[in-house]
């Protein structure tokens, strides 16, 4: 936030000379300015051939109706309106998946930030030797690939051969050949289990250099002012976080939001309906069932809603910057 | 959001090939496979599947020697996996660097026919054409062109374990479906000690095999009436066989019912079944396994249920007819010399050498001989006259990629649907998938 906020200002130019200082003041501005577009010409150049071209194509695709002929002969496909949007708006399916990925979204970012936050400040408590291991633990799970460790997940939770059925067996539970996916709550604790595991270490790792912000005198003072940890908590460090918590918590939604590798890899490629999330649909629908049109609407639907939550994130995190 | 992004990505990228490729392919008429092609210096590339890499690998480098002899190109063979091979193709056939040859499942045929997709061949270049398996060339015809070759087949058998036969006292080979049932008792009742013990190891999402056993009732997954198809699952017929394979896995199966077929004979080679219900080859799966799963040049390896194995027809259930076909792509700049491979590679020749490695040839002409010459395949053979395909729809395979089946039998079995609720969503979903413009 500070390095967003901390552009220098053009009235800091207190060396103008007092004949013109406005047009000095403004040339000057112009001049950084300038060079600002320029250094970030080449990012920007990237993200429109990378990111706008793309998006650009899926909203024109999303008004018109592509399937395979189109795709192998290279014919502009018929043009349908609003069609593939009405069909997605107006079908219980997608509704159902829609519902479906914001309560993963929800419950996950919750444990994921909460665990997150709660390693953090285990962290800082620990002595340095077990904060390091802590550390390097959690290095390793960033550092697996989501694919590998969502196979990893599938093979510990494999009715026939998985180690979790083996262990519980072991323990006198009758967990031979239980299918862990046969239950949506079972399959999708899972799942959930697997997409916290993975996103702690980020969390945990930004929150705990976040929280050395948090000054120890006035942990202290608040001790001896006989404030309780909790209170400490509420009302010095998490506000002093708010900032950090804020962003992280925004790219979680964001990530969490767009679940596709775990569940698609835990259901062998073809998740059941009940395992859909907004992006496997929407690559079912157009790479699977080769609807391209339906599934860059749906694409595009997801975008908006993802926009709809984070206008409430960034409004806030322009509220915090006013602040500061 | 990245996601998303990358799927547009991906999209875009395959516009932009189709964009830069133009068209080609359509009213050129249909490729001959015969005369003289003079393809000195060239290379057609051919997408196979993986089971040829595994199975019968000597068999495509015959047929490509035989080509190159004939006409001096060069063949380059890449094997592809079941599980991503249609998002590849589609993606690939979008630009203008194609495969000349690709095999596709009977059941995916249609669609890239319909779609464009494939070249026009002529019938009558390829050898058995008269005799063709109607369960394989039905996807390749379409208003009386021909747009692929069938090229082997899989029926489905009882494949069980001998020894807890003997055991069980059981002498021989149930004959009729009455009989399956009194073994698969038996079988359950001798091996009770061991907690992982399936009499018939049946996953919940093999829709082969519970559609068989629909099609053993007289039942009907979907029909078209007046040009519109409509979903038959909820017809009497229909529920009974579904009914009769409910009762039965639920009663003799352990497996699990959130999985399908694809790992049966691995999961089968532990021990802890007595019959499973899969392709022919599937018993040399069960019985030995390559020392690295990775190298399919690596040794094999014996299993649990090694020299323990046999097959018959599953009686009185008939069998759903899988394989694949080869069709020349449209786009391919080598249309000649590619029909010319797939004359050889579908020849009597190389039916042969696919007899020895356990697949069932693409003609009737040559199930008895394949009976004959590989008592491994007999049973399989016999099944195969007595045999099922599913509808030959444009959009059948929509219907594969959507779970449909699969999600009505998991449903079905885990009790969250009767058979008639089932039965009704899935044809409700079958009709949707099927007319959907």
């Amino acid at each position: 936030m500070h390095a967003v906020d901390s552009r220098p200002a053009p009235a800091q130019a207190p060396q103008a000379t007092p004949p013109k200082p406005v047009k000095r003041v403004r040339s000057r501005g112009q001049r950084d300015s300038g060079v600002a577009w320029l250094l970030s010409l080449p990012t920007l150049l990237i993200l429109v051939a990378m990111l706008g071209y793309p998006l650009y194509r899926m909203i024109v695709l999303s008004f018109q109706n592509m399937r395979l002929r189109e795709l192998f002969s290279g014919a502009t496909p018929p043009w349908a309106g609003v069609d593939q949007y009405t069909k997605a708006l107006t079908d219980s399916v997608f509704w159902g998946v829609v519902a479906r990925t914001a309560g993963f979204t929800v419950v996950s970012v919750t444990l994921s930030v909460l665990a997150g936050l709660g390693i953090a400040l285990l962290m800082r408590r620990v002595t340095r030797g077990v904060r390091m291991f802590m550390m390097i633990a959690m290095m390793f799970v960033w550092a697996l690939p989501q694919l590998v460790a969502a196979q990893a997940f599938r093979w510990l939770t494999d009715s026939d051969f998985g180690v979790l059925n083996y262990v519980l067996t072991q323990l006198g539970l009758d967990y031979d050949t239980h299918s862990w996916f046969v239950n949506p709550w079972e399959g999708w604790a899972v799942i959930t289990a697997l997409v916290v595991w993975a996103g702690i270490p980020f969390l945990a790792i930004s929150l705990s250099a976040g929280l050395t912000q948090v000054p120890k005198e006035l942990l202290e003072a608040a001790t001896v002012d006989g404030a309780n940890p909790w209170q400490s908590l509420r009302n010095i460090t998490l506000p002093i976080l708010k900032p950090l918590l804020m962003i992280v918590t925004t790219l979680s939604v964001i990530w969490n939001f767009g679940l596709f590798t775990q569940n698609w890899a835990l259901r062998d490629g073809h998740p059941e309906p009940v395992y859909q999330t907004l992006a496997t649909y929407s690559y079912t629908q157009a790479f699977g069932r080769s609807i391209y049109s339906y599934g860059s609407a749906i694409s595009v639907i997801t975008v908006l809603l993802m926009l709809g939550v984070m206008v409430f994130y960034i409004r806030q995190m322009f509220k915090i910057g006013e602040v500061d | 959001m990245k996601r998303k992004i990358a799927v547009a990505a991906a999209l875009a990228a395959s516009l932009f090939g189709a964009a830069a490729c133009g068209n080609s392919g359509s009213d050129e008429g249909a490729t001959s496979a015969n005369g003289t092609v003079d393809g000195k210096g060239k290379t057609i590339k051919v997408w196979l599947m993986v089971d040829a890499e595994t199975s019968w690998k000597g068999v495509v480098e015959d047929a490509s020697k035989r080509f190159t002899e004939a006409t001096g190109a060069q063949v380059n063979v890449e094997y592809q996996q079941w599980a991503n091979h249609l998002t590849k193709l589609d993606a690939t056939l979008a630009g203008s660097d194609v495969p000349d040859v690709v095999e596709l499942g009977n059941t995916e045929f249609s669609k890239y026919v319909f779609s464009g997709g494939f070249a026009e061949l002529n019938k009558g270049d390829f050898e058995n054409s008269g005799t063709w398996l109607s369960g394989l060339s039905g996807a390749c015809e379409s208003e009386g062109k021909t747009y692929c070759v069938p090229y082997y087949a899989g029926a489905r058998v009882m494949i069980y374990r001998t020894d807890l036969f003997e055991k069980a006292g059981i002498t021989e080979a149930p004959k009729t479906y009455a009989d399956f049932l009194s073994a698969a008792d038996k079988l359950q009742t001798g091996n009770a000690a061991d907690k992982k013990f399936s009499a018939v190891y049946m996953p919940g999402q093999y829709w082969y095999a519970a559609m068989s056993w629909v099609k053993s009732t007289g039942g009907e997954i979907a029909k078209q009436d007046g040009g519109k198809w409509v979903g038959q699952l909820s017809s009497p017929q229909s529920q009974e066989g579904l009914q009769r394979w409910v009762d039965m896995v639920k009663k003799y199966s352990k497996a699990d019912v959130t999985k399908n077929e694809n790992e049966q004979a691995g999961i089968f080679s532990q021990g802890s079944g007595g019959i499973f219900y899969g392709n022919a080859w599937e018993q040399g799966v069960a019985e030995e396994v390559r020392k690295d799963p990775n190298d399919p040049n690596s040794e094999l390896v014996p299993t649990k249920v090694k020299g323990k194995l046999a097959a018959a027809p599953l009686p009185d259930v008939p069998s759903f007819l899988g394989g694949s076909n080869l069709g020349v792509t449209a786009k391919s700049g080598n249309k000649e010399l590619a029909a010319q491979w797939v004359k050889y590679f579908t020849d009597s020749k190389s039916m042969e050498g696919l007899i020895k490695a356990s697949a069932l040839p693409n003609a009737t002409a040559l199930l008895d001989k394949a009976a004959t010459d590989n008592p491994k395949i007999a049973p399989a053979a016999l099944s195969a006259k007595n045999s099922w395909f599913p509808p030959n729809a444009e959009k059948w395979a929509d219907v594969e990629k959507g779970n449909i089946l699969q999600t009505m039998l998991t449903d079905i079995l885990t009790g969250k649907k009767t058979v008639a609720d089932g039965a009704k969503w899935a044809d409700e979903q079958i009709a949707a998938t099927l007319n959907e413009a």
